[in-house]
């Protein structure tokens, strides 16, 4: 236990029964169990949606199981009992039983499983049989006789009768009173090592075994090839929709969102496809439409027309109050400031390879200052001195900026996008617009990513959380800004994407034309869904799920599960 | 991970024939006039079974989902059409 964790002592009382369900999980993964239970992540896969397919006929009450001292005047007609929720104060469990079946006096809990029956010789597996004991250790704390319960594997149509011996039952008490140890300790459960479990688990993703384990052994330390298993897809399906035409439209028709403009359909999009909702300006969206985006948790961002970005609608919090605890906490430990060297040092050095790898000979002094920089931030004593190191970096870095780009001559060369120095609010000049923009895109992606993952994402640890700005947002996407933002600048000015005159210029500030404002978007769209190698886990993977990556990572970091902050560098 | 599948029904009812073609409107882009082409996770794969299973007669009415490979993978350039070409339209981001 450290300091700040003596100072604010975590308090954790289990709730009075522990659902069957959770049994078998635990059974099967003590960190699964954890992060359900503990830290309320879910995540439906194929697997436990399957499961409630299979469900559908006995999920809904009917039948009534009788009494159990009624059971022995019961006509000799089998008695069906279909989703019964049942607890006991003995065992401390609680259930809610698919179908219970009663005959002759007896009960019989019956357990839907998807899939076929075990190819081992107990045709089941210990965390179901768990489940089902525990289910038929509350009907006898109940009153009911219950010598066996039932397993049935819905693919395979078959039933498997499991004994309720005192050997399953103390096996089922002792894995009981493991579960609440690990829950009262507050610690969440070590990964499996190297576990077939995890490709079939449903909190994978979320739960990163292998990155885990390599993180805590050989912090930030590149893996071998093939070492780490990516037990989440490397892109995205789903994809943004930005609407930016003022005066368009954006309503809900069955499983589609669509896009208006003047009453004639300009877009329609899948919401299956579809993973965040952008509206700048004067763009309207029908209560129907909200609804149905909140209902799939597909957040709708709102901004300026001119790019600030304004907010963010959706739905509930996640229900990681643990975490939001110790993101709390950590602004007034040594995490912080350790999360904000690091995020720095990031920044100046991939700023640093940007600066070498895009702009001819010249800048070698500025690339040496830049690695001292890198150097000084890693070993800032405090905010105040990190803050100047970053400044001095960034100044350096920005005034060297103009040497990336090579605009295309018939577009007048370099005097359309004269740049010196970074300015904003207003940009005043069209680098500087186009900076501005692709920072909010990228602040936007991370305010999504750090909801999702359970943050609150105006609480940083580097930027101060002042006038509303997102924070912790600001901080993650530091080191991001070269690599996303800066990148896509020189590459839509050097590919002649964006020219000089697709600008507009009021009152000394500029912003992209509508027209080019689209392709500019395109192309960020490409970059974050390019796929890049890992610079330390060393799959393929995009950068923004490279995103949500960090932030688990930092989450996890933060939680106790890791030594130090993430990184994130090219090489 | 997306599977590219073709999904093709033959509803016996028009009243039922329209609910399943507008579930399927939600999963996929419409080929010929009975038949989908649609790229889904496992997990959307049910969620479009949990839509349809509840709407068709168990009788009367097939729906048929026929995976292909996986999503953006070789197998779908070598399907041929004769007369009008056939076009799957790709997704990604939109901007308007
Ligand atoms: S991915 Fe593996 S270690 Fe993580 S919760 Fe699932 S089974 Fe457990």
């Amino acid at each position: 236990m450290n300091e700040a964790e003596s100072s604010f002592p975590v308090i954790l009382s289990l709730p009075d029964f522990i659902p069957a369900r959770m049994l078998n999980e635990f059974a099967y993964c003590p960190r699964l169990c954890y992060l359900e239970w503990a830290q309320q992540e879910w995540d439906d896969n194929e697997w436990t949606m399957d499961g409630n397919f299979q469900h559908r006929r006995v999920d809904r009450p009917s039948g009534d199981l009788p009494d159990a001292d009624e059971m022995e005047e019961q006509a000799p007609e089998a008695v069906h009992a279909r989703s019964v929720m049942l607890s006991a104060e003995g065992c401390g469990f609680i259930a809610k039983m698919d179908l219970i079946e009663a005959e002759a006096g007896a009960v019989l809990p019956v357990e839907y499983k998807r899939g076929s029956v075990p190819d081992n010789p107990e045709r089941s597996w210990e965390p179901e049989r768990v489940q089902l004991c525990a289910q038929a250790m509350i009907l006898r704390e109940n009153g009911y006789v219950c010598p066996t319960g039932v397993l049935y594997y819905a693919q395979s149509r078959q039933r498997v009768e499991i004994a309720i011996t005192d050997a399953l039952a103390a096996r089922t008490l002792e894995i009981a009173r493991e579960l609440r140890c690990v829950m009262q300790s507050g610690e969440t459960p070590r990964p499996l090592q190297d576990s077939p479990k995890c490709p079939g688990c449903s909190l994978a993703g979320i739960c990163l075994p292998d990155e885990i384990l390599h993180e805590a052994a050989h912090p930030n330390a590149e893996a071998e090839e093939d070492a780490i298993r990516r037990l989440y897809p490397a892109r995205d399906d789903a994809a943004p929709l930005y609407v930016q035409d003022q005066g368009a439209y954006v309503g809900k028709s069955n499983e589609e969102l669509v896009v208006k403009l003047k009453g004639t359909k300009v877009a329609d999009i899948r919401f299956i496809d579809l993973s965040h909702v952008c509206l700048y300006g004067n763009v309207q969206i029908s209560t129907q439409a909200i609804q149905e985006l909140l209902k799939r948790s597909i957040p709708l961002l709102y901004f300026s027309f001119g790019g600030w970005f304004n907010g963010i609608c959706g739905g509930m919090p996640h229900k990681n109050v643990e975490l939001r605890r110790r993101q709390y906490r950590a602004e007034y430990g040594k995490e912080s400031l350790e999360i904000a060297r690091v995020l720095v040092q990031n920044k100046i050095q991939n700023s640093r390879i940007l600066l070498r790898r895009n702009s001819a000979e010249g800048n070698e002094d500025a690339i040496e200052d830049l690695r001292r920089a890198e150097q000084q931030a890693g070993e800032a004593a405090n905010m105040e001195s990190l803050l100047g190191f970053e400044g001095n970096a960034a100044r350096i870095y920005f005034q060297h900026f103009s040497s990336m780009l090579k605009p295309k001559e018939s577009d007048g060369g370099l005097s359309g996008f004269d740049f010196t120095t970074r300015n904003r609010r207003p940009p005043r000049d069209p680098v500087n617009a186009m900076l501005s923009f692709a920072y909010s895109l990228l602040t936007k992606e991370f305010a999504i990513v750090l909801l999702r993952v359970g943050f609150d994402p105006f609480m940083g640890f580097y930027h101060q959380p002042r006038y509303g700005r997102p924070a912790l947002a600001l901080d993650m996407m530091e080191p991001f800004r070269p690599l996303i933002a800066d990148s896509v600048v020189i590459s839509v000015i050097n590919n002649g994407v964006i020219q000089s005159k697709d600008f507009v210029r009021s009152a000394g500030a500029f912003a992209l034309k509508p027209d080019a404002r689209k392709a500019f978007i395109m192309t960020y769209e490409r970059r974050m869904d390019s796929l890049i190698t890992h610079p330390i886990f060393n799959y393929r993977i995009s950068y923004r799920r490279v995103l949500e990556v960090q932030a688990r990572l930092l989450a996890r970091y933060l939680l106790g599960e890791l030594p130090t902050p993430p990184e994130f560098c090219t090489r | 991970m997306r599977r590219l599948y073709i999904v093709m029904y033959d509803i016996s009812h028009p009243k039922r024939l329209r609910k399943v073609f507008k579930i399927m409107r939600g999963f996929g882009d419409r080929i010929q006039l009975s038949v989908f082409r649609a790229e889904l996770t496992p997990k959307e794969r049910i969620q479009m079974m949990m839509k349809i299973n509840p709407v068709i007669h168990h009788n009367e009415d097939q729906v048929l989902m026929i995976p292909i490979g996986p999503a953006g993978g070789e197998i779908e350039k070598e399907i041929e059409a004769l007369g009008r070409p056939y076009e799957p339209c790709p997704h990604g981001a939109v901007v308007v």
